[in-house]
């Protein structure tokens, strides 16, 4: 199930969680939450976030050092 | 889950802090523009960003707590409001509206999160937890 999930602090600090969503979709969809309440401060992705719907991107690095 | 993100409210709707008001038993007076404060800034705390000693005490409208003897001075900044109070204990403000007006700040969000949410059809349910409130929407 895709969910938003907003903690709002007793200090008024806020968290958004988004779960459940595939590829930027969460981003997409929770958008309207970050232009409603102010400043995105910190954003951490979590591995869900690198997913299309049907396949896992693959992410390859090249060697830059040694 | 797919992210995590960390906000720093900004004070943008005026009807969501109308409500959050009227949710903790707080008058909005509209259109007051001073709000009740010691009266002249000791320097003790360091003024908000954009604001000069001169500024303190005018408002573009203001917030009455109904047990504090001083006001909440709410102040049209770019596109939205700032508040500004004085937190000297005698002026009973931070009982109500806690450190750094925490209290009233998040009464704030969670009427906001609750109005933009319904307009864009989210089921919403809110549950208290041990340091705040949690707001769950799915669609």
């Amino acid at each position: 199930m895709k969910q938003i999930i907003i903690d709002v602090l007793d200090s008024g600090e806020i968290k958004i969680e988004t779960r459940g969503f595939k590829g930027k979709s969460c981003i997409e969809e929770s958008q309207f939450l970050k232009d409603l309440l102010g400043e995105e401060k910190a954003r951490n992705l979590v591995p869900a976030y690198y997913q299309t719907k049907n396949k896992v991107v693959i992410r390859k690095h090249l060697p830059l050092c040694g | 889950m797919s992210h995590i993100s960390r906000i720093e409210l900004e004070i943008m709707d005026l009807q969501s802090l109308k409500d959050a008001c009227k949710k903790l038993g707080f008058h909005f007076m509209e259109g007051q523009t001073r709000y009740q404060w010691y009266g002249k800034w000791v320097g003790n705390q360091p003024l908000p960003d954009g604001i000069s000693e001169e500024d303190l005490g005018k408002c573009t409208h203001a917030i009455h707590v109904p047990a504090a003897v001083f006001e909440i001075g709410v102040v049209r900044k770019g596109n939205g409001y700032i508040l500004l109070w004085d937190s000297w204990i005698g002026g009973g403000l931070q009982k109500h509206i806690g450190e750094d007006a925490g209290i009233l700040k998040q009464a704030y969000a969670v009427e906001s999160v609750k109005r933009e949410s319904r307009k864009k059809g989210y089921r919403i349910t809110e549950k208290r937890m041990k340091k705040g409130i949690r707001l769950s929407l799915s669609l």
